[in-house]
């Protein structure tokens, strides 16, 4: 295998070094605020969490399309390194939002259209998962991972439509705080450096996985090739 | 002369998609209807699980009201998937379903053909649950619009069902691999159909509360007809 | 909601939210290395069979289209696998 190109050694060593300083200004640069207390320093990796997760969500989604047009393998391995980064950002964000949730509404789930559609996403991942273990032949295994990828892809806006929908009419009561508040909060100078730097850093945390997770995959095909070679 | 010529294939070319369409649902259907293996069990396991809902949950009077539409979709639900796998594997098996692919047709015809004859028997089953529950806890259920959703909800159902179905059935897992994907997929079709069901139950007032349910459906329903039968043929090429 | 001057202390569930993030992400890259690592012992271990079936590979691979890319199928080339080798950016 080649040796890591040395743009992706600087993408990695700057992307260590910008959520050091993410970290930093979430956690002692940014103010303390008033309602909520020191909890709230966990929006700062909450919301570019979620955001990693939707790039990746878009970027399987339009692989997959690719891969179905052009059956060009590299496009089922962006597919896949997408969906994976997909799925553990995704996951992170969920988490961090329930611990987020805790402290301030006395719940750790609060049936948030955007959390609970993640929750959902997340089943998909782990279905695509399930589905490609099941399949031997490469070719066909693309060929449905890309097909289930456009399926989720599209049912997962309609998803949030619908429960976001669902809130609308039937507006759920959660225990112990006011149903209306969303837990949003004024964001003052300081908040919003911490908040746009944290977006920022986690693009490029992004970018750095994704080519990262990318050369593994052609590394794990061509494994999958020599063996597919010998075995015949 | 030239353009008679292409009006007239386009014709035979439409035919011949229509007519193979109707081949499939006509050999499913004929075959289920001699044997009726697929149907008495989708049947059967309705009934059971309408039975265990009833000892799950209290369906006393007033619960029963909120919680009909909800029992009734998750039966419809999870007979689909025992539908769906079995008219999938049964082609797999018997080796029909190559037998198909040889025949010079459009695999979207294959398509149409496998989810209108998943879509019938799932209406079949339906139209039995429905006076049983019915008769069971002295609900009328035969409104017009309790029906219209339940067509809606089935169609989009069943449109990705039998997409996913075909995929399913080609991997090692087979049939526990199928509610695995089409349920987080469906998602929306189950809420909406619930919501719009329990709204006509109920006698909410239909502009403001049951209307976008409805719409939601029809869309589902076209957005995933589209995509499934656009996607049909990567599924089954060999 | 809260009916109170001072801020609540809830600093407890910022650390394990931060806690959260920084296990889940280095166990994310530590996964990186452990399958990098299995990997190129796979591929090291391939090859060093390879010249066994180097006859066997060269036969099956004129004949076989690689997955999704049935164009670029060097078949005169015994070393099908390295000619597939792309320089990655």
């Amino acid at each position: 295998m080649q040796t890591k190109p040395i743009a992706l050694k600087v993408l990695d060593i700057a992307s260590v070094l910008l959520l050091a300083v993410a970290t930093y200004l979430a956690l002692f640069y940014a103010p303390t605020e008033a309602v909520m207390g020191q909890v709230q320093r966990v929006f700062y990796f909450h919301v570019p969490a979620a955001w990693v997760g939707l790039l990746g969500f878009i970027a399987a989604a339009v692989a997959g399309i690719v891969y179905l047009v052009t059956h060009d393998q590299k496009w089922d391995i962006i597919e896949m390194a997408a969906v994976e980064i997909s799925l553990v950002f995704f996951f992170i964000a969920i988490v961090l939002g329930s611990i987020w949730a805790r402290p301030i509404w006395n719940t750790w789930w609060t049936w948030d259209p955007r959390l609970t559609t993640a929750a959902i996403t997340e089943l998909i991942y782990i279905a695509y998962f399930m589905l490609r273990a099941g399949i031997e032949d490469p070719d066909r295994r693309a060929r449905f991972g890309a097909v289930y990828t456009l399926v989720g892809a599209v049912s997962a806006p309609i998803t949030f439509m619908v429960i976001r929908l669902f809130r609308t009419i039937h507006p759920v009561v959660i225990a112990g705080g006011d149903p209306n508040a969303q837990g949003t909060f004024a964001m003052t100078g300081g908040m919003q450096v911490a908040f746009f730097f944290g977006l920022f850093t986690f693009t490029v945390i992004f970018i750095d996985l994704f080519w990262n997770r990318i050369r593994l995959g052609n590394l794990a095909a061509k494994v999958e090739q020599l063996k597919l070679n010998i075995t015949n | 002369m030239a353009s008679k010529t292409l009006i007239t294939d386009n014709k035979v070319k439409n035919a011949s998609f229509s007519k193979a369409i109707a081949a499939v649902v006509w050999k499913d259907l004929s075959a289920e209807f001699r044997s009726r293996e697929l149907f008495s069990a989708m049947l059967v396991f309705s009934l059971l699980v309408i039975l265990i809902f009833n000892f799950a949950l209290e369906l006393d009077i007033k619960t029963r009201q909120s919680v009909t539409a909800g029992v009734l979709w998750v039966t419809f639900a999870f007979a689909g998937t025992l539908g769906l796998n079995r008219s999938m594997a049964v082609e797999k098996d018997r080796g029909c379903l190559d037998g198909l692919l040889l025949a010079p047709v459009d695999r979207a015809a294959i398509y149409f053909g496998k989810a209108i004859s998943n879509l019938v028997f799932m209406l079949i089953v339906e139209a039995i649950v429905l006076p049983v529950y019915s008769f069971l806890y002295a609900t009328n259920l035969f409104q017009p619009g309790l029906l219209l959703v339940i067509l809606l909800g089935s169609v989009g159902y069943v449109a990705v069902g039998t997409l996913l179905a075909s995929m399913a059935v080609q991997t090692r897992t087979r049939d526990v691999l199928l509610p695995i994907l089409l349920f987080p997929v469906v998602i929306p079709v189950l809420i909406a159909s619930v919501k719009a069901s329990g709204g006509f139950l109920s006698g909410a007032d239909f502009i403001t509360e049951i209307m976008p349910w409805i719409n939601l459906l029809l869309v589902y329903d076209v957005i995933f007809t589209a995509i499934a039968f656009m996607t049909f043929d990567y599924v089954v090429e060999e | 909601m809260f009916f109170q001057d001072t801020t609540p202390d809830t600093s407890s569930y910022m650390i394990l939210g931060y806690a959260v993030f920084f296990i889940a992400t280095t166990i994310y890259l530590i996964s990186f290395f452990v399958r990098s690592r299995n990997l190129r012992q796979d591929m090291s271990m391939l090859e060093s069979m390879k010249p066994e079936s180097k006859v066997m590979e060269s036969k099956a691979t004129a004949g076989k289209m690689t997955a999704g890319k049935p164009a670029k199928a060097k078949t005169s080339k015994p070393k099908a696998s390295a000619s597939k080798t792309k320089k990655k950016k």
